[in-house]
C-alpha cells in the first residue's frame, strides 16, 4: 500500500524532509499592500469606469464624526441605519400603532469611516436595491420576532429596544394593540435572513422609497451624522 | 497570453520577493517539478479599487491592480499556477450598481482566472444579469449543486473541470450555498438547490476515476457555523477524496488553512482568505515522483 502525506508548513523555515509518496503542502496568506502598487494593464481597462462611476460617486453629501459600525447585538451603524430607515418614512407610519425598524446586520455591508461621506459610501453601505416596506404584524408574532432576535443576538432595531429579552416600542406601547408596524426593507419581509415570522403579516405599505436612497436623504438632510452608541438591545444572559 | 510566454523565455526574477525564503529557496523553476501552486480569493465583492486610507478597518488594502501585480509575480517564479476564486464577485461597490458586474469578469479574466464558482450575490442582478456579465468571462464557472436547467444560466456553467498543469492533473468543482431565505426568489428563478454534501462525493469519485491527482472542490458554503447548517468544515468531513476546499461566504479570515479528516481518514485543507480582495491564498503542492498514489493514506507530519 502506498502512502501518501500531507506535510503543512505555515510560513517560513522548516524545509519538509519529503519521503517516498510525500506531497508537501506550503501556504501563505498574502496581504494585498500598498508594495504592489505599480501602474499595470488592470488600471488602464478600469480607468474609464472608474471616471465614470467618480462624476457622481465622489460627491461629498455628509460629515461622519465619527467611525460607523456596525455591531451585534449593538452598533453605532446599527443606530444609525434604523433611525434614518425609520425617519423616512415617518409622515406615512400610523402613529396610533406601535412601530419600529427593524433591519438586518448582515445587510449593512460597510462601514461608515470618519471624514467626509460620499454618496459612494453609502452605496458600499447599501449596495442592494431593496425597497422600503412598512409591514403590518399581528401582536402574538412579537414573540417569533423576540425569539429570533435573540437567538441571532440582536439585529439593528430603531424606536425600540429590547430589555428582559421583550421588545419595547419607544413611542406607543404594545398594551391593547392587536397588531403593530414594521418598518423594514422587501428582502426581509420576502425571508430574507430567514425572517419568516414576516409570514404573519396582515398588510404591506410600499412607500416607494429604495433604502439606500433614504439614507442618503437623511445623510444630506443630517449634514454632520448622528452617532449615537446606545445599548438598545440588552438580552438577559 | 503572448506577454506570458515572453515572460516565461525571460531571465527568472529573484529578490525582493514577498514569500518566505524557505518557499523562495524552491521557487526556482525546473522543468521536471511536479510542483502546483494555488493561488485563490473569495467575496471579493466588486472591490475594484483599494480601500481608501480612512478606512477604519482596512486602510489602503486590496486593489484589483495591486493583486494582478502579485499574481504576475508569482507566476514568473513559478512554473504551474493555478488561480480561482470561490464566489461573491458582485456586489459591495457602485461598480456593480452601475455596471452590472461586466467590468468584475473582464478583470478576472484579464488577470487570468482559470475557474470559479457561483456565490449568492452573484445572483444579485438576477439570473439573465449574470449571463450578461458572463459573457466577458472566458474563463469555467463550476457549479455541481445547482440545477439551472430550463433558467437563463443553463450552460453557462458547468459541473466540472480538469486542468492539467505539466504533471498534475487537476480536477475541480464547485458547491454554492442554499439560497432559500439568502437570495429573493425572484433572482434566482427556478434554479434547483441539491445537497452539496451527496453532490460533492460523487464529483470527486468521478474526478478521481478520471485520473486526477489533486481534487479541489470551489465552495461557497460558508466555514462553519453554530448551527447543523452544511459547512466547508462539515463537508470536508463528510466527503471523501477531496483534497483542498477553497471556501467563501462567510468572509473568514484563516491565518492558515484549516485540517480536517473525512471519511476515509484521509486529511482535508479548507482555506478561506476573507473578503474584498484583501488578502490572497497561497498553496504551494509539490508531488514527489511516485505521486500517482491510487490510495490516499494521509500522513500529517
Amino acid at each position: 500500500m502506498l502512502k501518501f502525506g500531507i506535510i503543512i508548513l505555515c510560513g517560513a523555515g522548516l524545509l519538509a524532509c519529503s519521503s517516498v509518496n510525500t506531497l508537501s503542502v506550503k501556504n501563505e496568506q498574502v496581504s494585498i499592500t500598498k508594495e504592489y502598487a505599480k501602474e499595470n494593464r488592470i488600471d488602464s481597462i478600469v480607468s474609464p469606469y472608474r471616471t465614470e462611476l467618480n462624476k457622481e460617486m465622489l460627491e461629498v453629501i455628509a460629515h461622519a464624526p465619527k467611525n460607523f459600525e456596525r455591531g451585534k447585538p449593538n452598533g453605532s451603524l446599527n443606530n444609525w441605519s434604523t433611525d434614518a430607515i425609520y425617519s423616512s418614512v415617518k409622515g406615512k407610519i400610523d402613529n396610533d400603532k406601535p412601530s419600529f425598524c427593524l433591519l438586518n446586520w448582515g445587510g449593512l455591508r460597510n462601514s461608515i469611516n470618519e471624514g467626509d461621506v460620499t454618496l459612494g459610501d453609502i452605496f458600499k453601505l447599501m449596495p442592494f436595491d431593496n425597497e422600503i416596506v412598512i409591514v403590518e404584524m399581528p401582536i402574538h408574532s412579537l414573540i417569533k420576532m423576540e425569539a429570533y432576535l435573540k437567538e441571532r443576538n440582536g439585529e439593528p432595531i430603531g424606536a425600540a429596544y429590547i430589555k428582559n429579552d421583550k421588545l419595547q416600542f419607544k413611542k406607543v406601547t404594545r398594551k391593547k394593540h392587536e397588531s403593530f408596524l414594521v418598518v423594514t426593507s422587501d428582502y426581509l419581509m420576502n425571508g430574507g435572513d430567514h425572517m419568516d415570522f414576516f409570514q404573519d403579516k396582515i398588510n404591506v405599505t410600499y412607500p416607494g422609497l429604495l433604502m439606500r436612497d433614504a439614507m442618503i436623504q437623511v445623510a444630506k438632510e443630517q449634514k454632520n451624522l448622528i452617532w449615537s452608541d446606545e445599548q438598545r438591545i440588552q438580552f438577559e444572559p | 497570453m503572448k506577454r506570458r510566454t515572453f515572460v516565461r523565455n525571460s531571465v527568472v526574477v529573484s529578490g525582493g520577493l514577498l514569500i518566505a525564503p524557505s518557499i523562495l529557496a524552491q521557487s526556482t523553476k525546473k522543468s521536471s517539478s511536479a510542483k502546483l501552486t494555488i493561488l485563490h480569493t473569495n467575496d471579493t465583492h466588486s472591490n475594484i479599487d483599494p480601500f481608501p486610507e480612512n478606512h477604519s478597518k482596512y486602510p489602503g488594502k486590496g486593489g484589483v491592480a495591486r493583486r494582478f501585480e502579485l499574481i504576475e509575480k508569482i507566476r514568473r517564479e513559478e512554473e504551474h499556477v493555478l488561480l480561482l476564486d470561490a464566489g461573491d464577485i458582485f456586489q459591495g461597490t457602485p461598480y456593480f450598481n452601475k455596471f452590472g458586474g461586466i467590468l468584475e469578469m473582464k478583470l478576472m479574466t484579464e488577470m487570468g482566472y482559470d475557474v470559479a464558482t457561483m456565490g449568492n450575490h452573484d445572483f444579485d442582478g438576477g439570473l439573465e444579469g449574470f449571463v450578461k456579465a458572463r459573457e466577458f468571462a472566458k474563463f469555467p464557472f463550476v457549479c455541481s449543486n445547482y440545477n439551472f436547467t430550463n433558467t437563463p444560466i443553463e450552460g453557462h456553467t458547468q459541473d466540472y473541470t480538469i486542468i492539467q498543469k505539466g504533471k498534475i492533473k487537476v480536477g475541480i468543482f464547485g458547491v454554492g450555498v442554499e439560497m432559500k431565505g439568502l437570495v429573493p426568489d425572484i433572482k434566482y428563478g427556478e434554479t434547483e438547490y441539491i445537497d452539496p454534501i451527496d453532490v460533492a462525493n460523487d464529483r470527486a469519485a468521478e474526478l478521481k476515476k478520471k485520473g486526477c491527482d489533486l481534487i479541489i472542490c470551489l465552495s461557497h458554503l460558508g466555514y462553519e457555523y453554530s448551527s447543523e447548517k452544511v459547512s466547508d468544515r462539515v463537508l470536508a468531513q463528510k466527503t471523501k477524496n477531496i483534497h483542498l476546499i477553497i471556501g467563501g461566504h462567510t468572509h473568514t479570515f484563516l491565518e492558515k488553512p484549516t485540517e480536517e479528516i473525512n471519511l476515509n481518514g484521509d486529511t482535508v485543507l479548507v482555506n478561506q482568505v476573507g473578503w474584498a480582495g484583501i488578502n490572497v491564498g497561497r498553496i504551494d503542492f509539490e508531488f514527489d515522483q511516485k505521486m500517482f498514489a491510487k490510495k490516499d493514506v494521509i500522513v500529517v507530519e
